[in-house]
């Protein structure tokens, strides 16, 4: 088995390398950090018995994917799954932030995302089932104020792999999207964890948890995954409060949250 | 003048040891992970005592890059001012977790830092230990007791346990000080661990979760303060002729864990040299 995953170098994306790496699948690893790349590369070959490739890359501009799928074509690489982890998010009010970032996180989040996407779709291994991944976000159940770019970004990846995933049923390609709460990946998100105090807590995931879980339902045809039973309740209340009285519960919350000064 | 490396030197029971060996004259190189901390245990260890030799690298040796890099400015340092020799490497940094945390190579956290780290370091600095006929001391933990490595799942990645991980790589410890002095010990090289008891330090309260962090802070108060077993590392460093146990606690040999066997001592050796990619001796029949 063939795995390409994006966002490898850290957090949720090392997770799922090291859960993948345990299976015996062999990898392709990209991230923009080069450096972390090498270091989990040497992690996984002195642990499994597989074989790690990596490229760095920025997936959001379009000539270093260009590179990096030359690179690809000319080793003649083909895939059974891709995992869609890279990322990211600048929280606080939206005036409030640097222009450029706010512009960022659709750049990385979706248009890197699709192009990546449609271009390992199209270096399948011929007859052979295919498994994509997106990684969403619990936040993408919500319209979320003062994470409004990235709770937008999430939905769009939310309903572009549910209708993906219609597109593709017929040429054997399982889509699965993950929303997860929060989960333990760096210091800065334990310290945001810590900073919402119960309910931070309460819906915190464990990563390595969630990176087996994944996999073993995207295998298994499944379309969404929301890790947790209070994370599940919360994705459900979503779907069945109306949306603008969502948003002013959450505005309420995350302003409390920053309000304690813990969060920027 | 006698030089020592210390670990997780900039606080906790580290601090103390610097403290009390660069009193008692020993050149001290302590390694630290938070620049801040470092500057400041250098300001209180040598603003105390003019005479002390104290100086502290910034590393966070739980990633093998840094471990390896300061390593190499430890011993040019060695090599330039100290003829090459070490007289004792004490790896005392260590972490606690609340939660499955991973290095940059993907290893989980407690045991990257409290055993792997040291495992590394000492295989760097292996010449100038060799050349002093120096001691290695790790800071064990009598929670080390009652458990078993997990062979098959050694980062317990299948069911995480953050205190289960921490009670392993603290009998990963002394399995490995066993296998140290079955390797290098006819080479003069003694290795050691401490138990240094329940100990008012803040290793709960760095980097856990609410509840680790609360657990903590209720149960450091019945600890005791730093400084007492900070002198059975200064025993282990001084004593002579060279002490012969593997487990001390208050200056005194105690017993350790009947998992502590060369079996299981030379597997933890093989799992942990390819984790680091290096490779140490072979076992000496003596």
């Amino acid at each position: 088995m063939n795995v390409m995953i994006t966002g490898a170098a850290g957090g949720l994306g090392r997770a799922f390398a090291d859960e993948c790496g345990s299976r015996g699948y062999n990898l392709f690893l990209t991230d923009i950090n080069d450096d972390g790349l090498q270091c989990i590369k040497r992690g996984l070959e002195r642990q499994f018995n597989i074989t790690v490739v990596t490229k760095a890359c920025d997936l959001t501009n379009a000539e270093s994917v260009d590179n990096m799928l030359d690179f690809i074509d000319r080793h003649e690489i083909r895939f059974d799954m891709l995992l869609n982890v890279a990322g990211l998010d600048y929280e606080g009010d939206f005036i409030g932030r640097e222009r450029e970032n706010l512009v960022k996180i659709v750049l990385l989040n979706n248009a890197a995302t699709l192009r990546i996407t449609h271009a390992v779709l199209k270096r399948r291994i011929p007859g052979r089932n295919f498994t994509i991944v997106f990684v969403s976000s619990l936040a993408s159940m919500f319209p979320m104020p003062l994470k409004a770019t990235y709770a937008a970004s999430k939905r769009f990846l939310l309903d572009f792999a549910t209708s993906l995933r219609q597109e593709l049923k017929d040429e054997n390609v399982n889509v699965l999207t993950l929303c997860p709460g929060g989960m333990v990946t760096t210091q800065a998100a334990m310290s945001g964890i810590r900073a919402q105090g119960f309910w931070g807590n309460a819906t915190t995931s464990p990563l390595e948890t969630v990176a087996r879980n994944t996999i073993d339902r995207a295998l298994a045809g499944k379309s969404v995954y929301v890790p947790g039973k209070l994370n599940q309740a919360l994705a459900f209340l979503g779907k069945v409060i109306p949306r603008s009285w969502v948003a002013a519960v959450v505005y309420w919350r995350w302003k409390e949250v920053s309000g304690r000064g813990l969060i920027s | 003048m006698k030089t020592v490396v210390i670990t997780g030197a900039s606080s906790g029971i580290g601090l103390e040891i610097s403290r009390l060996l660069a009193r008692k004259g020993f050149n001290v190189l302590g390694v630290g992970r938070s620049e801040a901390n470092c500057r400041r245990a250098e300001e209180m260890i040598l603003s105390g005592n003019a005479n002390a030799k104290f100086t502290c690298y910034v590393a966070d040796l739980m990633q093998q890059r840094e471990v390896v890099k300061v390593a190499d400015e430890i011993l040019s340092y060695l090599d330039g001012n100290c003829n090459g020799e070490l007289h004792a490497l004490i790896n005392n940094a260590g972490c606690v977790r609340s939660w499955y945390m991973t290095t940059e190579e993907g290893y989980e956290q407690q045991f990257a830092l409290n055993h792997l780290a040291g495992f590394l370091l000492t295989y760097k600095l292996l010449p100038a230990l060799k050349k002093a006929r120096g001691r290695v001391i790790m800071t064990g933990s009598q929670s080390h007791k009652g458990i078993r490595i997990h062979w098959n799942d050694v980062m317990l990645r299948r069911r995480y346990n953050p205190l289960t991980a921490y009670k392993q790589s603290k009998l990963c410890n002394i399995l490995f000080a066993k296998g140290l002095n079955d390797r290098y010990a006819s080479a003069g090289i003694r290795a050691y661990v401490v138990d240094p008891g329940l100990v008012n330090t803040d290793i709960g309260n760095k980097e856990t979760g609410a509840l680790v962090n609360f657990i903590w802070s209720l149960r450091k108060r019945h600890g005791v303060s730093p400084e007492i077993p900070a002198k059975t590392y200064a025993f282990l460093c001084e004593q002579e002729p060279t002490p012969e146990g593997l487990y001390y606690y208050l200056c005194k040999e105690k017993s350790y864990s009947r998992q502590v066997t060369a079996e299981n001592a030379n597997r933890l050796f093989g799992l942990s040299e390819r984790l680091c990619g290096i490779h140490y001796g072979e076992v000496q029949s003596l």
